[in-house]
């Protein structure tokens, strides 16, 4: 069903079983985005109806309609693209059709001639001139947040947040193996 | 690039490509508290500079479209009545927030829809707005042509606004008065106007 426009690295096969599912979009996600060789494409002669899932970056250029979820990986929409669904995903382009609402935790790109019919929730909306949009943008940061939950921490926490946040969760992950250090 | 459209534009065209100084948009602007929430709704095609604009500010932007989703037609083609506020209402984004609309950008599209068009228009905005609810509408009124299509107006940084929409074949503009506007806006108030420099009539409008 799927197409790979280069060989799928089989080593990251071994990860699947061990993500967790996220409890809120974006806010408490352990697992990180899988990176792939190539990039997964659904072809435009395949139609697809239902729940989309996965893991890793996609391009669609058939139909898709149902629901997409790539909560943590990024979702191109191309020109022969069309998706009747509710989109999640880490960030979303359009340069085809879309009707349903667009989740992005990072970014939703609408390209010039793209049509998107829906409601737009994301930290980051850009929406080309020529491209013809008909619905809502959240820009408001603190109801994008009660919709996507806060960014992670390694997207938005200043350094020494994130670095302390690091600290932390490296001591819950010692504590069972090590004492803790006394305090210098 | 400019020179040349400008040139190559015949005597019964209008020259659309000057950015326009619209005091009463701008005014609509100076008054947005970026630290309020604010919801906005936006007849007309969604652009990068207005989305730039509200960036920085708590904003919803609901964008209809109304003109290249065919509303217009479907407006001023259909029966007055309860068919007509359907269709009106239809045009209008989902909501995703139950927040009431705080300002609405008409542009010129009211130029485009008949006065029972309007009216169903203004009637279904109207039962998202507020008591307060300020709209910004742009009238052709001193040029008894207009372009036979609306146009594509983007505010400069300097907050003036261009209009990208390329120019056309002109058709003759209703040219609708105050009085015109009073009767059909539903409930939306004629607050302030201003006679602009290409012979528009720049308004605001209180619900």
């Amino acid at each position: 069903m799927f197409e790979r426009n280069k060989k799928e690295d089989h080593s990251e096969s071994q990860e699947f079983g061990s993500s967790e599912p996220d409890k809120t979009f974006g806010a408490t996600r352990k697992s990180k985005p899988r990176k792939s060789d190539g990039l997964a494409t659904i072809g435009r002669s395949i139609q697809i109806s239902g729940d989309l899932r996965g893991d890793e970056d996609l391009r669609i250029e058939g139909d898709v309609s149902g629901t997409v979820e790539l909560r943590n990986n990024a979702l191109t929409i191309g020109k022969e693209g069309m998706v009747h669904a509710d989109v999640y995903a880490r960030s979303i382009a359009v340069d085809g059709e879309t009707r349903g609402d667009l989740y992005a935790t990072e970014r939703v790109s609408v390209h010039v001639n793209a049509r998107v019919q829906g409601n737009i929730i994301s930290p980051r909306v850009s929406i080309e001139e020529g491209a013809h949009f008909k619905g809502s943008i959240e820009m408001d940061q603190a109801a994008v947040e009660k919709v996507l939950g806060k960014p992670a921490p390694e997207q938005k926490a200043k350094p020494e947040a994130a670095k302390a946040a690091a600290q932390k969760s490296a001591k819950e992950t010692s504590s069972n193996l090590n004492p803790p250090a006394g305090t210098a | 690039m400019t020179v040349s459209l400008r040139r190559a534009l015949s005597e019964d065209q209008l020259d659309t490509s000057q950015a326009l100084h619209a005091p009463l948009f701008q005014n609509v602007l100076v008054k947005l508290d970026p630290s309020e929430r604010s919801v906005l709704l936006d007849l007309g095609a969604a652009s990068t500079a207005m989305l730039a604009l509200f960036s920085e500010s708590r904003c919803c932007v609901e964008i209809a479209d109304v003109a290249h989703f065919g509303g217009c037609d479907r407006l001023n083609s259909a029966e007055p009545g309860p068919g007509l506020f359907d269709i009106a209402e239809a045009l209008l984004p989902e909501r995703v927030t139950s927040d009431p609309v705080d300002i609405v950008f008409c542009w010129d599209l009211p130029n485009y829809l008949s006065l029972p068009a309007l009216k169903a228009l203004m009637q279904a905005i109207g039962r998202r707005s507020r008591g307060g609810t300020i709209a910004h509408a742009l009238i052709y009124y001193a040029e008894r042509n207009m372009p036979k299509y609306p146009g594509r107006f983007v505010p400069t940084e300097d907050r003036k606004l261009e209009n990208h929409a390329l120019p056309g074949e002109l058709v003759s503009a209703p040219r609708y008065s105050p009085e015109d506007l009073t009767d059909n806006m539903s409930g939306f108030a004629i607050d302030r106007a201003r006679l602009l420099g290409n012979g528009m009539q720049e308004f605001l409008f209180r619900f």
